[in-house]
């Protein structure tokens, strides 16, 4: 068969002319099979398979050992100062951000060319050698003074003691992340429909509350996913600070494995670790970007949880269902999200006559069904 | 409000090109307080450019714009103009109801949160009283039971009239319409016309830019014709749009009707 057959009582368009409608609209739909696509899926759930085995298996990645430091203190100790660094590099470097991103906005030429001049070399220059400028801060200026410029000077101050190495850090990924947050926050501004700045000047509104009421709410819809992503890249960028000796997770795994040279089982914990943190944020940056959408949508879009109970739902539905076509219930550890477009497509169109559940119900039953039916 | 015989808005000798293209060619006009005029004319002929310069959203090359007396955008000082500070042509825009083609509705704040925004943002009120002088506006124009609906959720005509209200919300001296309808699928005109239509009995002060000749004859006390950055007529409806002398007024009333 080319094509799967319609399901509304239109006749099929090879149909011999003759064929009552009304009888062709009471036969039974066989949904249309893709040998190709089952063999496809077949193959990648081995290699899947394969992988995991050999995670589980092989003696070299060693997780007693893995076990052993997952939560040993050394190791959250890391994780607080991984976290603490990502906390103030991203605080400080978005709010040098969107002052720069103003700047550039400004109608007035030096700003616009200072900030320009600042992200252009910050973006120029690796993160990884700055941060060695700054942790040498003080072989250049052994003191730093509070005074009047090229004027007298009222406070002196030892660099270094007033710049540590984690203030270094910190200074050197805040500043470095400025650069990107502010191209990250003038584009969200950027986009914002320039009839939404005339209409609230014509209503008179000042500056200030126009870019903070009106202008920044909207842009924060394009600026939230780019900011998340560079926040998780700063969290994991953390790890180039260990070329400055600091404590924080991957410099405090490496020091381990260099004890007592379990190198895998190390990086292995370092690995989980930023992955559930990463998980976290990427959760939270979820729920702030449902915030923001407020207004944006004639139906807000579900949350994850609802998404989870209405797949849930479908399951159910389509377990009772003695009309289920050629499917089995989804095993309880594949990812809830549905998987390619034309799967989808194919699955809502076999399911036209056969339950009365919607759509989206029934997608991630019925794309997996015919896998897993494979697979076996 | 305005003393005497001195018009609400006086407009004198205004110019403004946009590139090379000159759009405005030296416009004169006045409307007087509880006055409603509507300016008609081709697409292009300055129209808006013309309502633009009256809440100074665009500023003239030549020529003023006074509106209950104010000139807006400058000060006099001896025989200068000075410049006024954006800070200060916002404070004089305050008092200036601006209906947009297009709406121009915030659309993360709800309907009354869009009225009640300049009363609280410009006027410095009360965020509680302003609410309430939002849904009060709201209910005025039709939408008292969509209080808490964003923009999307409602149909062109509902957007439009919540913009009509916001409008309002400043207590304005004058109420400028662009083109308030041309964004609006034919069946929703009607509601909208309606709304102005209150408005312009209740004596508000309204300058509309319109394609609608018919709603222009029944409303306006004054009918301004303008092309190619002149005004070609200006009277009242049953002699412009009746007995119009210029050939260009008659070649576009032949045209829309």
């Amino acid at each position: 068969m080319s094509s799967a057959p319609p399901a509304a009582p239109v006749p099929a368009r090879h149909a011999p002319a003759d064929d009552d409608p009304d009888e062709l609209r009471g036969l039974t739909v066989v949904p249309a099979r893709y040998y190709g696509r089952w063999l496809a899926g077949g193959v990648v759930l081995v290699l899947v398979a394969q992988f995991l085995h050999g995670l589980a298996t092989n003696p070299g990645w060693d997780w007693p050992t893995f076990f052993d430091y997952l939560l040993a203190e050394s190791v959250l100790k890391a994780v607080w100062l991984t976290l603490q660094l990502t906390f103030y590099g991203t605080a400080l470097g978005f709010t040098l951000g969107v002052l720069l991103a103003m700047m550039r906005l400004s109608s007035s030429p030096v700003p616009r060319a200072v900030a320009w001049a600042y992200i252009w070399a910050f973006r120029s220059i690796p993160l990884i050698v700055q941060l060695l400028f700054w942790f040498n801060l003080a072989y250049l200026y052994q003191e730093l003074g509070f005074g009047i410029p090229f004027g007298p000077v009222f406070w002196t101050f030892e660099t270094m003691h007033l710049v540590g190495p984690i203030t270094a850090a910190v200074i050197g990924l805040a500043l470095h992340q400025a650069a990107y947050a502010a191209e990250i926050v003038r584009g969200g501004i950027i986009s914002v429909d320039s009839g939404q700045r005339e209409a609230a000047a014509a209503l008179g509104l000042p500056k200030l509350r126009q870019l903070r009421r009106i202008v920044l709410p909207q842009a924060m819809r394009g600026i939230l996913p780019n900011a998340a992503n560079e926040i998780i890249s700063l969290f994991k960028g953390t790890s180039i600070v260990s070329v400055m000796a600091l404590g924080e997770l991957f410099y405090q795994v490496q020091v381990i494995y260099g004890r007592n040279g379990r190198v895998v089982p190390l990086l292995m914990v370092a690995t989980v670790w930023y992955i559930v943190l990463t998980t976290v944020l990427t959760v939270v940056q979820h729920s702030v970007e449902r915030r923001f959408a407020r207004g944006a949508e004639r139906q807000p879009e579900p949350g994850p949880l609802d998404q989870l109970r209405t797949r849930l739902r479908g399951l159910a539905q389509s377990r009772s269902s003695a009309r289920a076509l050629h499917q089995s219930p989804v095993p309880p550890g594949l990812p809830p999200e549905p998987l390619t477009d034309t799967a989808r497509t194919d699955a809502t169109a076999t399911h036209a006559t056969a339950t009365h559940a919607t759509a989206t119900d029934t997608t991630a039953t019925d794309v997996r069904g015919p896998r897993k039916g494979e697979a076996r | 409000m305005s003393g005497g015989r001195r018009p609400m808005v006086e407009v004198r000798g205004v110019r403004k090109s946009f590139g090379d293209v000159e759009v405005l060619h030296g416009v004169d006009l006045d409307v007087h307080a509880g006055e409603v005029a509507t300016i008609l004319g081709p697409s292009g002929s300055g129209k808006s450019t013309l309502l633009r310069t009256i809440n100074h959203l665009e500023r003239p090359d030549a020529g003023i714009v006074r509106v209950d007396g104010e000139l807006m955008g400058y000060r006099r000082v001896g025989d200068r103009l000075h410049e006024l500070k954006e800070r200060a042509v916002l404070r004089q825009r305050a008092r200036i109801g601006f209906v947009f083609q297009n709406f121009h509705l915030f659309p993360h704040l709800t309907a009354v949160e869009n009225v009640a925004e300049a009363p609280v943002g410009a006027l410095r009120r009360p965020r509680a009283e302003a609410r309430r002088e939002a849904a009060a506006l709201l209910a005025r124009v039709g939408l008292g039971d969509r209080l808490d609906a964003y923009p999307r959720q409602l149909s062109g005509g509902q957007q439009q009239r919540v913009a009509i209200a916001r409008a309002l919300g400043l207590s304005p001296r004058v109420l400028l319409f662009d083109e308030p309808t041309s964004a609006l699928d034919p069946e929703l005109v009607g509601e909208v016309l309606t709304t102005i239509r209150d408005l312009a009995l209740g004596g508000t002060t309204m300058i509309v830019v319109t394609h609608e000749v018919g709603f222009a004859r029944e409303i306006a006390d004054t009918v301004v014709f303008m092309d190619r950055g002149h005004v070609v007529e200006q009277g009242p409806p049953a002699e412009v749009l009746d007995r119009p002398d210029h050939p260009r007024t008659r070649a576009f009333l032949a045209q829309v009707r």
